[in-house]
């Protein structure tokens, strides 16, 4: 049955060529996958699937006829619908209003008809399982349930194709698998899936077949019954990846890079005490919401704890910023690169270089030694870009979060806190993440890695600590730390409560 | 992105080329009259009372580069002249240290602003707006409804530093521009500036110290709003509490067109400059044609809009 069909499609970005000729169909009533490292063309397809951007040349078929979609509201109105990574949701609107935004229900002459709109949302939201009052602001809800708002709305506008980008990236496994069961009964009333993600692991529970992308071009369509996600893997990269490296037992001297006492700050997190040996790489792991990254953000002195002490290197660090703490040899890669992590008005020069000469108090920039360093910096990390003066959204994904990451290694720190460094980031870019935080380790560098991702944790990690609603639940060491014991601890009961 | 300065700068000195061409042709005498546009007494008056604008503009550009606003300005210009007005004319002080605390006066404005954005958290664009009613009520609460007659009081050779009066506010406006402009490209006070206004979280997560260079930005502002003040004050010889009304959005308008993004992280003191005399050389110039004379302001208007409009099409076949 024809499907969903892309037909050689094109399409450039001045010199650079996002998708050089894409064909491959995706059959009515199936869920597809679509996997590729980051760079490889997904979004500017999945972009021309919802009529954001038009193909250079090419065409896009649907039930054998031939779709033009203009612009994201004709993509909607011909039954296409779009979950994205980042959460597009209204935070003023109640949840009504998010799922009918830009298509309300109205009387003649304009009038909103509110109670039709509720009732419908109702419906919608009772077949998501969704415990959700239609009025509630979308702001109050968490992540989970905004990301569940975008599959609503694709349903309040029968959708007959729904795109899904990156859906799981903010929610923990229960929350995806609540997203996954919807999904299924989805597809069970013939709903096409089209499925984006960076988790190999969800694409296989979920998808019936696999495309892969790479550099803009098609690497392949495989049965997902008949394929090892290795297979998947090579496909996406084009190389076998090297085996992953043995820790290298960490033997500490001199005082900790980071020790905590007794820290607080409610009500993100209580009475935390840990440490973290130069050299050591440490695991925090917790469910979103355990209080993880205020934790970070309160050492790096962007908030003020209640009670406890920072030491970093024997001294004690009483932080009233950011600028202070760095100073100390403190430095944090943010969650939310975007956000948090880049400036993208400025060039790759002045984004790599402001942490280290801001904190080191320079009064003049002096060009051409920056310029020096920069290329030091890009080569050294692997960064693929086009140089010093290029701008940070001319990156994949990947290579902006390295940016992040050496803007900070050139600040020279002693302890490196990263909350969740791999998040959207392809699978080359992840292994290359890993190996610099290996690396900078090996050179006596304390480092802190907080991330949902299991697997990265157990695999770069010598010690996990398992957080949970704010406190430390245990601490896991070496083998003891496998993925059962510590979700054991991340989910079970507080040990006491005090 | 140094080079990409460059050509948004060079487009507004292209607008502005192109605009005394346009004058200057339109408005050629018949015979051998003399030109009433192009001519150097013209220059220096269209100089003389751009600068105005133009210094409050220099701080005008660095606070929306910032990614903020200032709509105090105009009436700083106002309350500076004022102060300037009532000690050196009512006071009998000395004109240096009646223009000292004239810009004390701009300087603790600008500080209100800073407080208010950075401890208060205000919005820039309501606290600057409070800031801006006040301080021109405050000017008129000097005056009570008097204005200061300075011109009466300055001696008519009044040579500042050996320098012909007349001289001296266009070559601050000159001399502020290009030090501003080192300063915001060359500096890191200009590169952090750059950076809040492209990023504030980022800036923060980034150990860029956020909110003293947003304080350093308004009392920038407020002082150098307050230096515009003062020098309209000795331009027109008066100080009076309805001066320069509506400057502020001039200002801002002339920081748009020289390039700067109200969205902050984009901009250039070079190009706010270059938008003044762009303003400066449409005042000017406009009331001479005959029957234009009410159609100025809508001009000026129009002018702001096509110029942005232009700006934005060549910086997108540039990309």
């Amino acid at each position: 049955m024809p499907g969903l069909e892309f037909r050689n499609v094109r399409k450039s970005f001045g010199a650079v060529k996002a998708l050089t000729g894409v064909t491959f169909a995706v059959a009515e009533g199936e869920s597809h996958g679509l996997v590729g490292e980051n760079g490889a063309g997904k979004s500017t397809l999945l972009k021309i699937l919802a009529g954001i951007i038009h193909p250079d040349s090419g065409e896009l078929w649907w039930q054998g006829t031939r779709l033009s979609l203009a612009s994201p509201r004709e993509a909607l109105e011909r039954g296409i619908g779009m979950v994205y990574q980042e959460m597009l949701s209204f935070p003023n609107l109640s949840v009504t209003g998010n799922i009918f935004a830009g298509r309300e229900l109205t009387a003649r002459g304009g009038r909103l008809l509110e109670t039709a709109m509720e009732a419908r949302t109702a419906a919608i939201l009772d077949e998501l399982h969704l415990r959700v009052r239609p009025r509630a602001r979308a702001e109050s809800l968490p992540a989970a349930h905004r990301q569940l708002l975008q599959v609503a709305r694709a349903l309040a506008f029968e959708c007959r194709i729904l795109v899904l980008d990156e859906p799981t990236t903010a929610l923990t496994d229960a929350e995806a698998d609540h997203l996954f069961a919807v999904l299924a009964r989805l597809k069970a009333r013939g709903v096409t899936l089209l499925y984006v993600s960076h988790r190999l692991p969800e694409v296989f529970q979920l998808c019936d077949r696999i495309t892969v992308l790479r550099d803009g071009a098609l690497a392949g369509t495989f049965e997902a019954g008949n394929v090892a996600p290795d297979q998947i893997v090579r496909a996406m990269v084009g190389r076998d990846l090297p085996p992953r490296a043995e820790h290298e037992a960490s033997g500490s001297f001199g005082p900790p890079a980071l020790a905590v006492r007794g820290l607080t700050r409610r009500p993100g997190f209580r009475n935390v005490s840990l440490s973290v040996a130069p050299g050591e790489i440490v695991g925090l792991f917790g469910l979103v919401g355990s209080g993880r990254s205020e934790l970070l953000e309160t050492i790096f002195g962007l908030h003020r704890a209640e009670e406890g002490t920072i030491q970093v290197g024997g001294r004690p660090l009483d932080a009233r910023s950011s600028r202070q703490a760095a100073r100390a040899g403190v430095a944090l890669v943010p969650e939310e690169r975007h956000r948090q992590g880049l400036f993208f008005n400025l060039s790759l020069r002045h984004n790599l270089m402001i942490p280290a000469r801001t904190i080191a108090g320079d009064v003049l920039i002096r060009g051409s030694r920056e310029r020096e360093e920069t290329d030091r910096l890009l080569a050294e990390w692997r960064v693929r870009a086009a140089g010093p003066g290029a701008m940070p959204d001319s990156l994949s994904g990947g290579n902006q979060q390295k940016v992040v990451l050496a803007k900070w290694l050139a600040t020279k720190p002693r302890v490196l806190m990263l909350d969740e460094p791999t998040k959207g980031v392809d699978v080359g870019a992840k292994f290359e993440i890993h190996e610099i935080i290996r690396r900078q380790a090996s050179h006596g560098l304390g480092c802190l890695v907080v991330s949902s991702d299991l697997p990265e944790v157990l695999a770069l990690c010598q010690r996990v600590i398992v957080m949970r609603e704010g406190r430390i639940q245990g601490e896991l060491v070496g083998e003891a730390a496998d993925e059962e014991s510590v979700m054991h601890l991340a989910t079970s009961e507080l040990k006491d409560a005090s | 992105m140094k080079r990409f300065w460059h050509v948004r700068e060079l487009s507004t000195v292209a607008i502005l080329v192109l605009e005394i061409i346009f004058f200057g042709w339109y408005l050629w005498p018949e015979g051998n009259r003399s030109h009433p546009f192009l001519n150097a007494e013209n220059a220096l008056l269209i100089l003389k009372y751009s600068s105005i604008y133009g210094i409050a503009a220099v701080g005008a550009a660095v606070v929306i580069i910032s990614g903020g606003i200032d709509l105090a300005p105009g009436s700083i210009i106002a309350l500076a002249s004022v102060v300037c007005g009532v000690l050196f004319v009512d006071a009998g002080w000395g004109l240096t240290s009646s223009l000292l605390v004239a810009l004390a006066v701009g300087l603790g404005a600008g500080g209100l602003s800073s407080v208010l954005v950075v401890a208060v958290k205000l919005p820039p664009f309501i606290a600057t707006l409070g800031v801006m009613g006040m301080t021109r009520g405050l000017a008129f609460i000097i005056t009570e409804g008097r204005y200061f007659d300075l011109s009466s009081k300055l001696q008519g050779g009044w040579r500042p530093m050996g320098l012909p009066a007349d001289w001296v506010a266009p070559l601050i406006m000159v001399g502020l521009a290009i030090v501003f402009q080192v300063l915001m490209t060359r500096f890191q006070w200009g590169r952090q500036i750059f950076s809040i206004g492209g990023n504030e979280t980022a800036a923060l997560f980034s150990g860029v110290a956020v909110g003293r260079i947003k304080t350093s930005v308004y009392l920038l502002s407020g002082l150098l709003a307050a230096l515009a003040g003062v020098v309209l004050a000795l331009v027109q010889g008066q100080g009076k509490a309805d001066l320069a009304t509506g400057y502020e959005l001039d200002i801002i308008a002339s920081a748009v067109v020289g390039g700067a993004s109200l969205s902050g992280g984009r901009g250039s003191v070079m190009g706010a400059v270059l938008g003044t005399l762009i303003f400066g050389v449409l005042r000017n110039a406009l009331p001479q044609i005959p029957g234009a004379t009410f159609y100025d302001r809508l001009i000026v208007g129009l002018a702001v809009i096509v110029i942005v409009v232009v700006d934005q099409l060549l910086l997108k076949r540039g990309e």
